[in-house]
């Protein structure tokens, strides 16, 4: 069954079936993905046992530091330290499961390494993000996430608020609000499409730019794989500092805050007559 | 236009699809680089947010290079 070969074709866009456990089908793409959770549950999980007020292991010194950064970036974008501090376990785990899974995606043997299925070729390993079932469960369960937010931060009456404002009946208020549902929903679409998208494509353009370098591509691809790099990093960062924004937006409570600065405006205004 | 060669509606595909970004790309970096300019010792924070921008942009020539590499 399992007869080692190399590939000579680009990735498929759908993951494809290695073995059945029951009824679940377990695709290729899983597969490098659960080797990516346990591999981050581990190096963290030895990190935090080996975290002390004084470092001496390099390792936790560097984890503790990625940390720190996530939550400075978290707390940039909150404004708020608290808030910030509440939110970072999500966040970091977004960061540092999808960077994982980014980088997979450029070990030697990932998408190379075959094995046959009944009768045709598929490749052994795909990373995770290259699926769009992958991205597409991390976007769902993040807008989920934020809507859960929102609602316990708001109360129901206060989320809808968000949406159509204190009068929901005004045609305009409406068609905005109908509007921001709308775009609720598409940011289920751009986070999935967008790390998918620029993951794939990414693997793909390697691939091609290998094929079209023959017996070259060791030195054409070499530069693109440093592109790859920057694009995983950045495309993890973007999904976390989105989540980031959309928690922001929409568990803060814009009338009550815009009630706020207009009296200290109020105040202020006041106080300059005075004096 | 069933005579027309699919690797030339690739290559256009490719070419048309990159002017967008491309421009976007400039003008972020410029921005960017101007920002610098006016308040230097805010480089940092500069960058990375330009960063971002930039990879909220290349987002769109990775669909065209996903469009132009998955159709047939």
């Amino acid at each position: 069954m399992l007869s080692l070969d190399f590939a000579i074709d680009a990735a498929p866009l759908a993951a494809e079936e290695i073995f059945n456990i029951g009824p679940l089908a377990i695709t290729n793409s899983m597969l490098l993905g659960l080797a990516a959770a346990f591999f981050t549950l581990l190096v963290l999980g030895l990190a935090a046992s080996l975290s002390q007020l004084q470092p001496r292991f390099k390792l936790a010194f560097y984890l503790e530091s990625l940390v720190d950064l996530i939550l400075k970036t978290a707390t940039d974008s909150f404004g708020d330290r608290q808030k910030a501090l509440k939110h970072l376990p999500f966040l970091a785990t977004l960061f540092i499961f999808i960077l994982v899974s980014n980088l997979s995606g450029l070990l030697p043997g990932v998408d190379t390494l075959q094995a046959k299925v009944d009768g045709h070729d598929v490749s052994l390993f795909r990373s995770f993000t290259t699926d769009l079932n992958a991205t597409l469960a991390m976007a769902i369960l993040t807008i989920g996430l934020v809507q859960f937010y929102a609602l316990r931060e708001l109360g129901l009456k206060g989320h809808i608020k968000h949406y159509f404002s204190s009068k929901p009946w005004n045609p305009i208020n409406l068609f905005i609000g109908l509007n921001e549902i709308f775009s609720e929903l598409l940011r289920i679409v751009t986070l999935s499409m967008r790390l998918f998208g620029v993951i794939y494509a990414g693997e793909v353009l390697l691939f091609t730019v290998g094929q079209l370098a023959g017996n070259f591509a060791w030195a054409a691809t070499l530069p693109i794989m440093f592109l790859e790099i920057f694009f995983c990093l950045v495309q993890a960062y973007i999904f976390m500092m989105l989540t980031a924004a959309y928690l922001s937006m929409s568990t803060t409570n814009n009338a009550l805050e815009s009630r706020k600065s207009a009296k200290e405006g109020r105040t202020q205004v006041r106080l300059e007559a005075a004096h | 236009m069933e005579n027309v060669d699919p690797t030339l509606i690739k290559g256009l595909a490719i070419g048309l699809g990159a002017i967008g970004p491309a421009i976007g790309v400039g003008l972020i970096g410029a921005a960017a680089v101007g920002a610098i300019g006016r308040n230097p010792e805010m480089q940092g924070r500069i960058l990375s947010t330009a960063f971002i921008m930039a990879g909220l942009v290349d987002a769109v020539l990775a669909f065209v290079l996903l469009i132009v590499f998955t159709t047939g």
